[in-house]
């Protein structure tokens, strides 16, 4: 199949191209896609050249993959989860869970972190990027792409409580490194 | 303004301009290592195998089953043709074979009381009994042995001291047994004796 350079496939054509392992297909696909796959990257990975690691096997991934999609969901978020997946994949390792009892997870509350909201994106993602690892996986898929702590349970093979605790320190981590960098920004203002 | 969360989601960020050249080459590999003529050549050779021990099976339990059959089919028709033809066949044998047995100890001109010794047993160890009328016409068994004796008494032979030798023997077997013996067959023992002499 020839692609002119303004032709711009449907998702089921892209799709069945893939199948078929066309490559011009193949590469609309990777355009379409890769800058917000390679945000997902990114905010899980803890620096560039892994990122990058990620962003290259998530899409071979999809194109092995591509046959399985049913068209049940987006294929958007079919194509996210199986680069958070992988993500997940690369830093399994790397993190390691610690239990917090209910009540420090009790203590922390969302609202401390709606702060964030008057942030630019950069500077979230720099703040996000100091997380350990092993928090910033669990904020990452609770808060921004929404699993349940079931979900985060089975795909990080912890429990449930492990989960919930790991989101708990997160948040509180995020907390005090909200209030510094506001501080900052206060006393930067002040004295200019 | 959208909220931290929609922020972070909807993050773009532009790949290295090489990553799609990276990926390129790592899809080439795959294309490499997964050679259509190698995959051909294993699917042919999967289910060439496949077949070929279906086959065998097939065979095996073919050859099993027909010696079954033929087992079962020996099991059904030997009662059969044993059953049905043989049975009056061998009560015909066995009265031709009490007349021969009788006739050869009668006609034979050697010591009679050797013939039962000397005659051998049949093939499984079985001893031949013949069957003769008893005394009120009914049949009875009796050995080769006992037969001599009966019509060597007809003869007056063997000897009275042999038969007084037997008949002691019998009594002998008599008060050993726990068993009474009855009137009637005290009074047929004494009367056989009488007999005898």
């Amino acid at each position: 199949m020839n692609l002119k350079s303004n032709y711009i496939p449907s998702e089921s054509d892209l799709i069945q191209g893939c199948i078929n392992k066309d490559r011009l297909m193949q590469r609309q696909l990777y355009d379409t896609y890769s800058p917000k796959m390679y945000g997902v990257c990114l905010r899980y990975a803890g620096n560039e050249n892994d990122a990058n690691d990620i962003l290259q096997e998530g899409f071979i991934k999809v194109y092995k993959n591509i046959g399985k999609f049913r068209s049940e969901g987006s294929f958007e978020g079919w194509i996210r989860r199986i680069f958070v997946n992988t993500a997940i994949e690369h830093y399994r390792k790397k993190v390691k869970m610690y239990n917090v009892t209910e009540a420090q997870e009790n203590t922390i509350v969302d609202k401390e972190l709606t702060a964030l909201d008057t942030l630019a994106t950069k500077d979230i993602m720099k703040i996000v990027d100091e997380l350990s690892p092993g928090y910033k996986a669990v904020f990452n898929m609770h808060v921004i792409e929404g699993y349940s702590h079931k979900e985060i349970a089975d795909i990080l093979g912890i429990t449930e409580g492990t989960s919930k605790s790991q989101l708990a320190r997160a948040k509180g981590v995020l907390r005090n490194l909200i209030e510094t960098r506001i501080n900052k920004k206060n006393n930067d203002s002040i004295t200019l | 303004m959208d909220n931290f969360k929609d922020k972070l989601y909807q993050l773009e960020v532009t790949p290295p301009p090489d990553m799609w050249s990276k990926i390129e080459a790592s899809l080439d590999d795959e294309k490499v290592i997964q050679l259509p003529g190698i995959r051909k050549r294993s699917t042919f050779l999967f289910y060439g195998i496949t077949a070929a021990a279906a086959i065998v099976i097939l065979l095996i339990s073919g050859i099993f089953f027909s010696k079954d059959k033929k087992i079962q089919n020996v099991a059904q028709v030997q009662p059969v043709t044993q059953k049905q033809p043989l049975t009056p066949v061998i009560n015909k044998d066995s009265i031709v074979q009490n007349q021969e047995i009788l006739e050869s100890i009668i006609k034979t001109k050697k010591n009679k009381n050797l013939i039962a010794a000397v005659t051998p047993r049949k093939e499984g160890g079985k001893k031949e009994y013949i069957t003769i009328a008893g005394a009120e016409g009914q049949p009875v068994r009796i050995s080769k042995k006992a037969a001599t004796l009966i019509i060597s008494a007809d003869d007056e032979y063997p000897p009275k001291a042999k038969w007084d030798k037997q008949i002691d023997e019998w009594q002998q077997i008599m008060l050993d047994n726990t068993l009474s013996p009855t009137p009637t067959n005290l009074m047929d023992i004494m009367q056989k004796a009488a007999n005898l002499e």
